[in-house]
């Protein structure tokens, strides 16, 4: 079997009834569940008995590929899938059992926010979406009471029209296995092995759903990190972490705490911020990669100079993107270290921040690429094959730039976080505030992405959907040591922001 | 027909270039250093491609002109002895930056398309994987070798030569970017690939100490960042004036289309020696080994040019030839050559009104640097300029090599020479 520290193989040969394994960043966490998963179906005649979950597709991807590179012939039988792709299988299979047409159609959020505008013509399109909030929030987490007036009306609107939402592709499995007790027992005769990725971000229906799949004889590995948990805004909840050994009765706990991410100092930097947050019995980290990592803080004026230098940066340890910026002494880094666009991402906590980001890179020409949270589609969602197109027709090496959310479970040597302010991060303006151990967790997963260099960049003043803010520095920053912290000289970059100017003169 | 060809250059809306690269002007300066085949550059940036249909129009295949309404802006000035025929072909240079076996490899291509159908369709490709809109030059972070699928897939037609190969920074061998074999860089479609830009900073006797450079024929071409840099390195065809011939000269050794090239000095260019600009340390190859690659004022590792490279890669002494070889002549550019005879500098107004008034009584540049008759040249431009063409056309000239980004300096004169000239009154 591959590659396995103690913990990591402890982890994979357990051999309990359920196990919840406690993987932090960067301690080989989707290594340790596949090689799991594996270690189970070599011991079984019948691998069509495993069933895994993963967060999102991607993820589900990569499993799969994974798999398939070590046992081809496994890759069909093994169940690998998120929540929605394994609920819609189950109402593929007896929608009809729940009085759900086996026609349904996956109704797509266009043809939702179309269709309720028969029910509510007469209301703006904000009102509308509202409701829709309000019925996914019922469907996940308030499911045990009964729907508002209005959400039961927008139930009927899909009912006769014979779509399903979103939701319903896990509501509907939960009313089914809880309604039919022979499909229960089936599915629970069917699916022995059960894996279940990110578990620290699993909504009460999610929760709900897993709890029917497991049946008594049936054997539950859940792994994710309480530290990580930053879906709490859609409904998930980290404390079915917490209650997963009262949940499934017998169930034993282990954790991996050997990081082969990030170095040293960068380690440090991110179990400090933990350490100030709100304690979540999660082993500390210890470094297993001794690489001399960079943790830069830097401030500028405006936003606009803050993706001023972003690109700089990046022109920088690329070492020079053309021979202009060599010219003029733009490229000072030695080869060895050189890094290729892949190897960088940059961070926001807001979408709305990314325009200016955008706009630099342009000017530079730097090849960068936006990756989208994956929310709104369905396909998305529930066809694990819809990411394989996406990722084979594009293979070019690029900057990426995402949401710090869209960055769980990715590795880079090279972070920005950009916008490390108060009001960003913590997110705290008007109508979007939010959880601020939640706020802590995601910078937490921000920093804990870099493998060598992080930085961290305010600036002092920002333009957002049409406003002007003057934040301070990020809370968080402070929670940092000082020794751990390296301050870009403002003088050096004065002086060559003058030179760049007089080149421009001449070009 | 005999021809000139320079198709590696850029258009305004590369990095970095002059203002006035446009077709007009590109025209002009093909007319008056004596190029007939010209590249359009940066086929890939869409303003650039929308200036290119609505000024050009189709001439023998594969190759256009520019429309008549167009040429005439620059009419005026241009030479009535410099008068000839121009015509563009499609090309494009693409920055390569990726990884590959474990180094960040930065790689500059040219690309070249048979007709606009194939342009569009690799601009297409180009522009879903990155930003072809920002740099008339895109910066991609794109495999050499895919690179090169995409342009073969453009068309039957469609070519791709490495860019001056030996620059450190940016090219297939450089020492910093690139390869130490053209296999690394194209895998397994190297075999499509049959010709390599040697580049400013090398010449084809430094390239044929490789065997490994046998398959390929070597062009050089100006790769101009304004359109009085035009033909500073070009290559000459003796065939049909045609896209497909060109194509065959480059590509079929059986063909004899291709004749030679001309070239700088290898020592002008800007990658010769070893060194560190900021520091102003120029070593030789043989000095940098005994400082252990170290410049000697900032102790950090120095910038190692095409003269080491070159040394490093070869598997033959100085002197050989590659079996495909061709002629080539070193020169050095007329205005520098006035500059120095005048002991002027090269962008003085006097040096400029020389340079053009030569050209009107005698021709275009290529042509006064190459064939005029010494004779000729004393009397249209006096005798220091005669005897300096005729002292760079035999080679007896003096050049401080170029290093880390520095141009060398060509001296062909001692300042005494200068004085004790019989024209030294009509100069002064």
């Amino acid at each position: 079997m591959a590659d396995l520290n103690s913990s990591q193989h402890q982890a994979v040969h357990h051999s309990g009834q359920h196990l919840l394994i406690v993987a932090g960043p960067g301690t080989g966490k989707t290594h340790t569940l596949t090689q799991r998963i594996l270690h189970f179906s070599q011991r079984l005649k019948d691998q069509e008995r495993i069933l895994a979950i993963t967060f999102t597709n991607k993820a589900a991807h990569e499993m799969r590929e994974r798999v398939s590179s070590q046992f081809p012939q496994w890759q069909d039988r093994i169940v690998i899938g998120t929540f929605h792709y394994f609920g819609l299988s189950l109402l593929r299979q007896y929608a009809q059992r729940i009085g759900i047409s086996e026609n349904f159609k996956i109704a797509a959020p266009e043809d939702i926010a179309e269709g309720i505008k028969e029910i509510w013509p007469q209301w703006k399109a904000s009102q509308r979406s509202e409701i829709l909030e309000q019925a996914s929030r019922w469907k996940s987490v308030e499911f045990q009471n009964s729907p508002s007036e209005e959400v039961r009306q927008y139930q009927e609107c899909l009912q006769k029209k014979g779509w399903l939402d979103f939701d319903d592709l896990l509501l509907n499995p939960v009313n089914l296995l809880k309604e039919c007790e022979d499909v229960r027992k089936e599915i629970q005769q069917r699916y022995r092995f059960i894996f279940v990725d990110e578990y620290q971000d699993i909504s009460p229906i999610q929760h709900q759903f897993l709890k029917l799949l497991v049946g008594p004889e049936s054997h539950l590995t859940a792994i994710g990190d309480p530290n990580q948990a930053i879906y709490g805004f859609r409904g998930a909840d980290v404390k079915f972490f917490e209650s997963f050994t009262e949940d499934f009765p017998g169930a034993q706990a282990t954790s991996l705490s050997e990081n082969y991410r990030s170095s040293p100092n960068l380690l440090s930097a991110s179990s400090q911020i933990m350490a100030q947050g709100r304690s979540l019995h999660v082993p500390e980290l210890t470094a297993k990669i001794y690489t001399e990592g960079r943790l830069v803080i830097h401030e500028t004026p405006t936003d606009k100079a803050e993706a001023e230098y972003v690109v700089h940066q990046i022109e920088k340890m690329v070492g020079g993107t053309s021979m202009f910026s060599h010219d003029s002494g733009r490229a000072e880094i030695s080869d060895s270290a050189a890094r290729s666009f892949h190897d960088i991402v940059v961070l926001y906590r807001l979408k709305a921040q990314r325009r200016c980001l955008e706009e630099a890179l342009n000017r530079s020409g730097i090849p960068y690429r936006v990756t989208e949270q994956i929310n709104g589609n369905p396909e998305d969602l529930v066809d694990p094959f819809s990411f394989r197109q996406f990722r084979e027709g594009d293979n070019a090496e690029k900057v990426s730039l995402m949401t710090i959310h869209a960055s769980k479970g990715l590795e880079f040597s090279v972070v920005f976080i950009v916008g490390c302010e108060e009001g960003l991060i913590p997110l705290d303006i008007a109508g979007m505030e939010s959880d601020r151990e939640e706020e802590r967790r995601l910078f937490y997963v921000g920093m804990t992405r870099a493998k060598e260099q992080l930085f961290l960049t305010r600036s002092g003043r920002r333009f957002l959907y049409g406003k002007s803010y003057e934040n301070a520095a990020s809370p968080f920053l402070a929670d940092i040591k000082e020794e751990l912290k390296e301050y870009e000289k403002l003088q050096q970059l004065k002086r060559k922001k003058r030179n760049e100017d007089q080149m421009s003169l001449f070009s | 027909m005999r021809f000139y060809a320079d198709l590696h250059l850029h258009s305004h809306y590369s990095r970095a270039t002059s203002k006035n690269l446009n077709l007009e002007y590109l025209a002009l300066w093909a007319q008056l250093k004596g190029i007939q085949v010209v590249g359009t550059g940066d086929f890939t940036h869409p303003s650039w491609m929308k200036e290119l249909k609505e000024k050009l129009e189709p001439a023998e295949e594969g190759l256009f002109r520019l429309k008549d309404q167009y040429a005439k802006a620059t009419e005026r000035e241009l030479p009535a002895a410099c008068k000839g025929e121009v015509r563009f072909l499609l090309t494009v240079e693409i920055s390569n930056i990726y990884k590959r076996l474990d180094k960040v490899r930065k790689v500059h291509n040219l690309v070249f398309a048979p007709h606009f159908a194939a342009a569009e369709k690799t601009q297409k490709e180009l522009g879903d994987i990155g930003n072809i809109s920002s740099d008339g030059r895109p910066i991609l972070g794109l495999d050499s070798r895919d690179l090169l699928e995409i342009v073969l897939e453009s068309d039957p037609m469609g070519f791709l030569i490495p860019a001056h190969i030996w620059t450190p920074w940016f090219s297939a061998l450089g020492s910093k970017g690139g390869f130490d074999r053209m296999e690394d860089c194209f895998g397994d479609l190297t075999k499509h690939v049959f010709a390599v830009e040697t580049g400013l900073s090398s010449d084809p006797l430094m390239n044929w100490r490789l065997s490994q450079l046998d398959p390929y024929v070597l062009v050089s071409f100006g790769d101009a960042h304004s359109p009085p840099k035009l033909a500073r390195e070009a290559t000459i065809f003796d065939t049909e004036l045609s896209y497909p011939a060109i194509y065959r000269a480059l590509s079929d050794r059986k063909d004899k289309g291709l004749i030679g090239t001309v070239e700088f000095f290898p020592e002008e260019g800007k990658y010769h020696y070893d060194g560190h600009r900021l520091c102003k340390t120029r070593l030789h190859p043989k000095e940098t080994i005994k400082n252990n690659g170290l410049c000697p004022v900032c102790g950090k590792s120095v910038v190692v040019g095409v003269m080491a490279r070159v040394e490093e890669l070869a598997d033959h002494p100085e002197g050989r030839k590659s079996p495909n070889w061709r002629p080539y002549q070193n020169l050095i550019p007329l205005p520098e050559i006035i500059a120095e005879a005048k002991g002027m500098g090269v962008n003085s107004g006097a040096v400029q009104m020389a340079f053009t008034e030569i050209l009107n009584k005698l021709g275009n540049e290529l042509f006064i640097l190459q064939e005029a008759s010494i004779q000729d040249i004393k009397r249209a431009a006096g005798s220091l300029v005669a005897e300096a063409i005729q002292r760079s056309r035999e080679g007896k000239v003096n050049i401080e090599p170029g290093y880390d980004g520095e141009y060398g300096h060509i001296t062909i004169f001692s300042s005494e020479e200068r004085e004790s000239s019989e024209d030294q009154m009509v100069l002064f």
